[in-house]
């Protein structure tokens, strides 16, 4: 199993779960969250004194899935939140030792 | 126009001259007492006059008055050797004959005199009403303006200074501010308040302080009194909250509840006593002979100024927020956390101030209302406009805050000259405070480092001293022709001439308004530095930086104004 962590544009995230939904992708969480990479933000001014916006509002997707698909399913995630410029985000890939579904017990891939 | 054109003698102003009012004064007493005297016409002194709590006697054919100004009735001239005696004596005499002749017309004047005035009541309690929802506006355009951590806190300051500066108010400070005013600025659009006639401090027209009317009981528990206080409280309230904005996120609620209290006693009614309440100030015209005396028509020095000074005394006691100025010295921004409270505030309290303004003629009946409406709303979209495009073009953008900042700079501005301009002179007069307004924020956040949250002593104190100053400038003469008991009949050779400023030829004028103003900024400021600086002496009026870097809504109140923002354990 392999986690798949991407952090993308807020405005893509519409577009994103309906490209993973219809390549049969069945659970996904998400959550807002605040960052920043390479370009570190940028400066405004607030009735005359200054300061960083460094932390960019953000959405971030954890999925869990099976070995024989992550890559297919990082390659549509990452087309369908692709704008081409600055701030599009990051995906990262993890190994995943064993899943367990709450309800029943069941184990492993056939938990996802 | 009338030689006795009188018609704005209403609030704040007394009688023209000193023979009309005396005239006037009389005629009042004795419509109180029509009811239980035969017409005399006054020729013995008549009894003390006697409140009336029930509103029965308030209003009767004295109060039955003509658009420009002319009662219907006429009373008896009394001093022998004046040049008119021929001319008025005959007036009285075709009076009384005509009132013989016709008594049911006299009849009829009663009710026209009562209906009148219970016109007058009717307007000046629902613009009254309209200057208490400013409360609801100031409270949400403060609560946007700071930090989320701190809602909760503004939200409770702005509900704390309406409930005790209100009973403080209604102890002292009415009487201290209105206990004379039938002396020198009988509102006779109300009836006159005849009961409300001795100073404490001073006599005659150099008064210092009300001295009747005491928790708002005996003289001056009457039908016009009470409708008189009722609008005079909420301007009071004004001042009272315009402080919240320049002292919050750093001050404790105990040393709030303080300032309240100081402001609703002692502050604000001093000086309103000297403008409004027929004091020293308003009477500069007749004894120093300086234009119509000081002149404020609704409060840009009375109301915004005395709160702004106050405030900007206040913030300089308790120092700057913590991390608001940087090791360098640089400022820092603390953004405002909710812009819809902020823009939804400031209409809120563009909406109010359309009673602030034209109700402060204190009656309907005068038909200017219209002019000090529309000058009203003129300033505060030139200002908001100049504010919005002066910011655009210094940083780039157009700040929210400070569009708001600029309608509200433009309002205070407006207050003291809106029924003495003309809508073109309203619209540059927003003009300068939208101005004044950016070049004030600036410099109190960079040049003076005090730390003002969300700018209530540039929009107040500043913008109000400006507007007083304009009075001096811009008024046109069109109107308040014998405000302050100056030039009832002509004034500058012009008969029915109001109150004029320096571009229509009255350079008086514009020295009494730039000492005025100038001195409110000083009382206001003054007073508050040294008293608030003996209490914080005493105890520190701050928060401990613990419970500020924390945000006050926790450690002040026990909870926050948004919950959801709070982990609560065992809590779904």
């Amino acid at each position: 199993m392999k986690k798949i962590d991407a952090v993308i544009q807020p405005h893509k995230l519409e577009e994103v779960k309906a490209a993973l939904i219809a390549i049969g992708v069945d659970g996904m969480t998400i959550s807002e969250v605040r960052g920043h990479g390479r370009q570190k933000g940028h400066t405004e001014v607030y009735r005359g004194a200054e300061y960083t916006v460094d932390l960019i509002p953000k959405v971030r997707l954890e999925l869990v899935v099976a070995d024989a698909r992550w890559e297919e399913i990082a390659g549509v995630l990452s087309a369908a939140a692709r704008t081409g410029k600055i701030g599009d985000g990051k995906i990262f890939v993890y190994s995943v030792e064993d899943a367990v579904r709450i309800r029943n017990g069941d184990r492993g891939e056939s938990a996802l | 126009m009338k030689s006795e054109n009188q018609f704005k003698r209403d609030h704040r102003q007394p009688a023209g001259g000193a023979l009309q009012f005396q005239r006037r004064g009389r005629l009042i007493r004795a419509g109180i007492f029509a009811l239980l005297l035969t017409p005399c016409f006054a020729q013995q002194a008549p009894p003390p006059p006697q409140p009336d709590p029930a509103g029965i006697a308030t209003g009767d054919k004295s109060t039955a008055v003509d658009g420009g100004g002319n009662s219907f009735v006429v009373s008896e001239p009394t001093d022998k050797k004046a040049p008119d005696y021929e001319k008025n004596k005959k007036a009285f005499d075709d009076y009384t004959t005509q009132a013989a002749k016709e008594p049911l017309a006299v009849k009829l004047a009663d009710t026209v005199g009562h209906v009148r005035v219970a016109t007058n009541f009717a307007w000046t309690l629902n613009t009254g009403y309209l200057v208490l929802f400013m409360q609801a506006g100031f409270a949400l355009l403060t609560c946007g303006l700071v930090r989320k951590k701190n809602a909760g806190h503004l939200m409770m300051l702005n509900f704390a200074a309406y409930v005790f500066a209100f009973l403080a108010y209604y102890a002292v400070g009415y009487a201290f501010q209105f206990g004379a005013v039938a002396i020198n600025a009988a509102p006779t659009n109300l009836g006159g308040l005849p009961t409300m006639n001795q100073f404490l401090l001073g006599s005659g027209q150099w008064g210092w302080l009300g001295g009747k009317g005491f928790f708002m009981s005996g003289p001056a528990y009457d039908a016009g009194s009470n409708c008189f206080a009722l609008f005079e409280v909420v301007f009071m309230e004004t001042a009272g909250y315009i402080i919240v904005g320049a002292i919050c996120e750093r001050i404790t609620f105990g040393a709030f509840l303080l300032c309240e209290l100081f402001i609703g006693a002692i502050l604000y009614p001093v000086f309103g006593c000297w403008v409004w309440g027929g004091g020293w100030m308003s009477q500069l015209g007749s004894t120093m002979n300086l234009g119509h005396g000081y002149v404020d028509f609704a409060g840009s020095s009375v109301v915004h100024a005395v709160g702004g000074f106050a405030a900007m005394a206040l913030a300089m006691i308790l120092g700057p927020r913590l991390g608001k100025y940087g090791p360098d010295g640089k400022p820092r921004a603390f953004p405002a956390h909710n812009l819809t409270f902020v823009v939804t505030g400031t209409f809120i309290l563009l909406f109010g101030w359309m009673g602030f303004n034209p109700g402060s003629t204190l009656g309907a009946t005068d038909l200017r209302i219209s002019v000090v409406a529309i000058n009203t709303n003129l300033a505060a979209v030139a200002g908001s406009a100049t504010a919005m495009l002066l910011w655009y073009r210094l940083f780039g953008k157009p700040d929210v805050t400070m569009a708001c900042n600029g309608m509200l700079a433009g309002l205070v501005a407006i207050t003291a000259p809106c029924a003495f301009v003309s809508p073109t002179s309203a619209m540059v007069i927003g003009v300068l405070a939208g101005i004044l307004v950016c070049v004030g924020v600036l410099f109190n956040e960079r040049v003076t480092k005090i730390d003002d949250p969300c700018g209530a002593i540039s929009v107040h104190g500043f913008c109000g001293w400006l507007g007083a100053v304009c009075v001096g400038i811009f008024a046109d003469g069109t109107y308040g022709s014998g405000w302050n008991g100056v030039g009832a009949a002509t004034y500058l050779g012009t008969a029915g001439k109001g109150v004029t400023g320096l571009l229509y030829g009255d350079s008086k004028q514009f020295m009494v308004q730039l000492g005025g103003a100038t001195l409110c900024a000083l009382w206001a400021f003054g007073a508050t530095y040294v008293v608030f600086k003996i209490v914080n002496s005493v105890k520190s009026m701050r928060v401990t930086p613990e419970v500020e870097l924390e945000g006050l809504d926790v450690p002040e109140f026990g909870m926050v104004a948004y919950p959801e923002d709070a982990v609560h354990a065992g809590q779904s």
